[in-house]
């Protein structure tokens, strides 16, 4: 199991501020692929940062069994 | 030396020769809202030599709730952030040489100001203009700081060029999106850890104590109690065309003509007339009393009611159109009612 958390405006967005995701291993970009297409609220998530245990996550990377995967908005204000 | 560093001086990573190095450093602050003004005080109180403060705005009282540094009165009188910034960082520390930029970062001659400086703290509110800096940051060889805050949500990253990621690296596939405080709002203390995160990097820096630097990227939302500290050292990329091996700085080569920019959170409209000017306040104002609109002014700005819209116009020929998100329907504005105002001066 993935576990993935969501950060700042995707909680209201999404609804929740985890998501358990029972496939692994697969690549990032497929995650991508598939959270957006089954989870309302994510359609934008190629406007996110992802980090897979604390890693800045590159597209091709491979998500295993047990690990976070976190979905940072950036931030723009100041 | 006065015993005014004092404190700073025991603590041991600054130290004597520390506070030395500060005092002959020269630090660029581009925006003085929220992020900016917590940034200046930090770093005035602590001694920088020399602080230059750029900003396009003027203090609203919107601000107050958050913008550490500014007064009723700013509001009151309508003070462009960077002149009222200056006015009180000066009462703070008067050893510090304060100089206030009253402009967009894009409008300014950015070569003749970045050769003695040191770092730059970003305190912006978009990332086009973030972008911009990453390549003068990577350009010319000076350390940035970027900065985020929405909500109670904040995000800091430090670039060093030739050593870290730079941000085109971290951003460069995310578009210009993010969440603003148009929509979500902002609290004061997402304001405050952002700029501790952004001036402890500032001042590891200025002290040349590069090892203390923190080389993650810190996000927190303080509402929710999460932190999280994310690396990035892989994401610097060979051929990336800000730091990579073969540099082009696409950011410094837009073509930046007249342009129009929606602000933050303000439902204003900003117009920058390409190529500054050098308005004549009295002329101008006068012109607009001609055409019946009710107009009032500071040194630094003119106040006027064009109908329905209020504009705010700058020395640099800048306005501001408030009352509308719409560029085209601002250009409009400026192009019937400013510019001809403008265009009457000799």
């Amino acid at each position: 199991m993935i576990e993935i958390l969501l950060f700042a405006s995707l909680k209201e967005k999404t609804g929740h501020s985890k998501i358990s995701w029972d496939e692994a291993p697969l690549t990032v970009n497929e995650l991508k692929e598939k959270l957006k297409r089954t989870v309302p609220g994510l359609e934008e998530i190629d406007h996110l940062m992802i980090a897979v245990n604390e890693v800045y996550a590159l597209e091709g990377q491979v998500i295993n069994e047990g690990d976070v995967v976190a979905l940072i908005p950036p931030v723009s204000g100041g | 030396m006065t015993d005014r560093y004092s404190r700073q001086m025991l603590f041991k990573p600054i130290g004597a020769s520390g506070q030395e190095k500060i005092r002959r450093k020269h630090a660029l602050v581009i925006g003085a809202g929220a992020l900016g003004s917590g940034a200046c005080e930090i770093l005035v109180r602590s001694g920088v030599g020399k602080v230059t403060i750029v900003d396009r705005d003027y203090v609203e009282w919107s601000n107050l709730q958050r913008q550490q540094l500014y007064t009723e009165e700013d509001a009151r009188r309508r003070m462009p952030k960077a002149v009222a910034a200056c006015e009180h960082l000066k009462q703070i520390n008067a050893e510090v040489e304060l100089i206030p930029i009253i402009a967009d970062f894009f409008g300014i001659d950015i070569q003749n100001i970045i050769q003695d400086v040191n770092v730059i703290i970003d305190a912006t509110d978009n990332f086009e203009t973030r972008m911009y800096i990453n390549d003068i940051s990577q350009k010319f060889k000076v350390p940035w700081v970027y900065g985020g805050c929405v909500g109670s949500t904040g995000i800091s990253y430090t670039i060093i060029p030739g050593k870290t990621p730079c941000f085109e690296c971290l951003m460069g596939k995310v578009p210009f999106a993010g969440d603003t405080c148009d929509t979500v709002g902002v609290i004061a203390p997402i304001v405050q850890w952002v700029c501790s995160q952004q001036s402890v990097e500032a001042l590891k820096i200025l002290v040349e104590d590069d090892r203390s630097l923190r080389s993650t990227l810190v996000f927190t939302d303080l509402w929710d109690n999460e932190w999280s500290s994310i690396k990035v050292n892989q994401l610097k990329r060979e051929d990336c065309p800000s730091c990579g091996s073969n540099p082009t700085y696409p950011y410094l080569n837009v073509n930046r003509n007249t342009e129009s920019t929606v602000l933050c959170g303000r439902d204003t409209v900003q117009i920058r007339p390409g190529g500054g000017l050098d308005v004549d306040f009295v002329q101008l104002t006068s012109w607009f009393q001609q055409s019946d609109y009710q107009v009032d002014a500071n040194n630094f700005l003119i106040n006027v009611h064009l109908r329905d819209k209020r504009a705010v116009v700058f020395r640099d020929g800048r306005a501001l159109i408030h009352g509308t998100k719409d560029e085209r329907e601002a250009k409009m504005i400026y192009q019937q009612m400013i510019l001809p105002a403008l265009n009457s001066q000799t």
